[in-house]
């Protein structure tokens, strides 16, 4: 479903991400771990299109992402780590527009929007204009918004930023669900305990370049990601 | 006051990175207009000080006139600044939640935001005011005592206009919501502008005929009361111009007056700038259920809809709609007051001549209306663009829906004033046609370069709305629309005149005549057609490129 080939990015001449190659199967999890200024949210910004590569290609639902990148954009969500949001559009608005933009018939958004308000718990603010949302809140409207189209993909960036407890567990409940429906999940984080209850399979970045792939029974028989990402960082 | 220190180093250090050999000369055409201004003011205010001042005694007092409305001019000018700075710097500024959570004093934040106000509402009259005083001083030839004592003054002044702007800030935050605040201090702005507009206007009926009138509205309009630092830094001053001895009590009081002042408006922010910081954070209210569905945008108009409900909540978008408004007033308004039947029983093609300096006029509006509507609108995304970036959407059909946010708005309101003035000026039919068609014409390629170019110089981080449009890169669209304006309109000019001298001599018209009109009419399509396409290419290609927001 999401298929990284060679893919490279420099700015300025440094290397950010440097010949990765990556496939994730349909319904798989799968974590890209690394400390800070890995090439984590870089790798995730080309596979979403907000950033070129310099060199390979990358498919999502076998569309190009820089050749065909409307076809892609149609079948995968996204959650950035930062929750920039149109801050003058109240919740509802905001999933309408969404919604809108995917081309989703009328009936059909505002159905699957209640019932995303509901589940993702903000119904009781749909009506409040963003700017006054939490950060909590901001990040479930950013989930709720990258599910609204029923993507195939979703490519979430450090998913847990500013979520309260509650936030968390109904995230992963969400994404577990998520997974058997089919969706498949990519998700870059540096949390170690994330990494290791959600995802089969976990991809170590260190400085750009792809250090190993473990799946969840290397992982346990190797002594866990802690000292897995000790390793990659010694 | 160390802590102040080290915060401002920073602010100081930030400058002095962004100040590079590159930076420089991205400035470098601007610079140069501004050096063109000063040379002009200079040039400007030298030979109307010296025309009053040929009128001997009665000179002197209109030259000391003028200089005391000038310091009274800017002491508003700067009042109102500080207060809009101070309620951006202090209120809304984006490093004030970093500043609070910092072990820092209140007193130091107070203090780093005075200086911050201050400096930046008053760069301004700092850059372009020179050339008025240095005119005064080598019309008077006057010694280098007067330049010194100036800026001795001047510093003061600029501190006095501080304190009252920053404790008027204080003081209103404390009274209304920043929402309300910030409406009502633009309509009040607005209110008094127009009504010293009105109130000059109808003093100042400037006619061949009746120069002393000018002189007596002049010498009428009182800017001379004894509490007003405009008129303790005019006296203090003039003398020098006059090699005379001035009154050091002027100098004592603009001195204590600046000091006074900004004693004051700290003690002001001690009281009440915690509380007010409380105040203003946006909070929700609870409960408020959906009513009913309301309308669905759909595809093809979801960011037309999104663009406009943005536009009508965020006051600091349609506030500049007063501004606009201000601006289209006066313009009808003057109009209106020519004595347009005399000067054509004078001058023969006047009336076409005022139809086409009208469009000229409605260009230059229209390229100040566009600069906001139009150039802003992709920046206007801000750091939210990731959402259209990562959406099925091409950047080709933002474009589209960007042109079409600004081109509708900006088409009625220019078509409405082109169609008032000519009705103002008695247009006969075929000049309003040639002048609404132009109009028509220059909305859409104006509005083109506006988009395509909001999209080649996006500013996503922006402080301000304004900041937006008043960026290199909108001074550069600020430019080529006005070129463009300006080059339609002398095709027009010189194809009309040729139509029209024919017309009046009673002659045929010639075949050159007639090549003449269609090859201004080619030109015209041509340039308002690369006007439009140019920049919305190269807008579409930038901002396809990768996003760094």
């Amino acid at each position: 479903m999401i298929i990284l080939d060679k893919v490279s990015k420099s700015f300025n001449g440094k290397w950010a991400v440097k010949g990765l190659d990556l496939r994730v199967d349909k319904g798989e999890v799968f974590g890209l771990l690394g400390p800070n200024a890995a090439g984590k949210t870089t790798t995730i910004r080309m596979m979403t299109g907000l950033l070129r590569p310099t060199e390979g290609k990358i498919l999502i639902g076998g569309y190009d992402i820089v050749k065909e990148p409307i076809k892609a954009k149609s079948i995968f969500g996204y959650v950035p780590d930062k929750a920039f949001l149109y801050e003058k559009l109240k919740g509802r608005e905001f999933l309408k527009f969404i919604a809108s933009i995917h081309g989703i018939e009328k009936s059909t958004a505002i159905k699957r929007i209640d019932e995303l308000l509901v589940l993702f718990g903000i119904k009781e603010i749909e009506e409040e204009l963003i700017e006054s949302y939490s950060q909590g809140m901001r990040q479930r409207l950013l989930f709720l918004s990258a599910l609204i189209h029923n993507p195939q993909v979703l490519l979430i960036d450090e998913p847990f930023v500013g979520l309260d407890p509650f936030g968390v567990m109904m995230i992963k409940d969400m994404i577990r669900r998520l997974r058997l429906e089919g969706v498949t999940i990519f998700l870059a984080t540096h949390s170690l305990h994330i990494a290791e209850e959600l995802c089969e399979r976990v991809g170590l970045i260190s400085k750009g370049s792809l250090i190993s792939i473990k799946n969840k029974e290397e992982i346990t028989t190797e002594g866990g990601l802690e000292k897995l990402f000790l390793k990659i960082n010694s | 006051m160390k802590t102040t220190l080290l915060l401002l180093t920073s602010k100081i250090i930030s400058i002095k990175n962004s100040i590079t050999l590159n930076a420089f000369l991205k400035r470098f055409p601007f610079i140069f207009i501004g050096l063109i201004f000063w040379v002009l003011f200079y040039s400007g205010t030298y030979k109307v000080l010296n025309f009053i001042r040929d009128m001997g005694f009665f000179g002197e007092i209109l030259s000391k006139k003028l200089l005391s409305i000038t310091f009274f001019s800017l002491s508003i000018f700067l009042i109102l600044s500080n207060i809009i700075t101070a309620l951006s710097s202090f209120y809304m500024s984006k490093d004030i939640p970093f500043l609070m959570s910092k072990p820092i004093k209140i007193k130091e934040i107070l203090r780093l935001k005075t200086i911050e106000t201050i400096s930046s509402s008053s760069w301004m009259v700092i850059s372009f005011i020179p050339p008025f005083f240095i005119a005064y001083g080598v019309s008077y030839n006057a010694p280098f005592r007067f330049y010194l004592m100036l800026i001795l003054t001047f510093i003061p002044f600029l501190l006095i206009a501080g304190g009252i702007g920053i404790t008027a800030a204080h003081l209103l935050t404390r009274i209304f919501s920043m929402k309300k605040l910030r409406l009502s201090l633009l309509a009040t702005g607005l209110f008094l502008f127009l009504s010293l507009y009105l109130l000059v206007r109808s003093q100042w009926s400037i006619s061949p005929e009746s120069p002393e009138r000018f002189f007596n509205a002049m010498l009428n309009i009182k800017t001379d009361s004894p509490l007003m630092p405009s008129f303790w830094i005019t006296e203090f001053v003039m003398p020098f111009l006059k090699r005379q001895t001035p009154d050091t009590s002027y100098l004592l009081l603009i001195l204590c007056g600046g000091v006074f002042m900004l004693i004051l408006s700290g003690l002001i922010g001690n009281r009440l700038y915690s509380n007010n910081i409380e105040r203003i954070q946006p909070s929700i209210k609870h409960g408020i259920k959906a009513g009913t569905e309301g309308f669905y945008p759909g595809d093809k108009m979801a960011f037309l809809w999104k663009d406009v409900k943005t536009f009508f909540r965020d006051a600091g978008q349609w506030s500049q709609l007063f501004i606009i408004s201000a601006l289209i007033f006066i313009y009808i308004y003057n109009f209106r007051t020519l004595p347009l039947k005399t000067l054509s029983e004078i001058f023969p093609f006047m009336k076409e001549f005022m139809v086409l300096i009208n469009m000229l006029m409605a260009g230059l509006v229209l390229s100040a209306v566009s600069a906001r509507f139009l150039y802003s609108s992709i920046s206007l995304e801000g750091m939210a663009f990731w959402i259209i970036r990562t959406s099925p959407v091409t950047v080709k059909k933002l474009l589209r829906a960007k042109f079409l946010y600004g081109f509708i708005p900006v088409t009625v309101i220019l078509l409405a004033v082109v169609f008032i003035t000519n009705i103002a000026m008695g247009t006969d039919h075929l000049l309003m046609l040639l002048s609404g068609v132009t109009i028509f014409i220059l909305c859409i390629s104006i509005s083109g370069l506006g988009t395509g170019m909001g999209a080649m110089y996006p500013r996503f981080r922006y402080e301000n709305i304004a900041s937006i449009s008043t960026s290199p890169g909108g001074m550069l669209f600020m430019l080529f629309a006005f070129s463009v304006v300006l080059l339609t309109v002398s095709l027009e000019a010189w194809s009309f005149y040729s139509y029209k001298k024919a017309v009046l001599s009673g002659s045929a018209t010639s075949y050159m005549q007639i090549g003449q009109l269609v090859t201004a009419g080619i030109l015209i399509i041509t340039l308002n057609s690369l006007a439009f396409f140019i920049p919305m290419k190269m807008g579409k290609k930038r901002l396809e490129e990768d996003l760094s927001v």
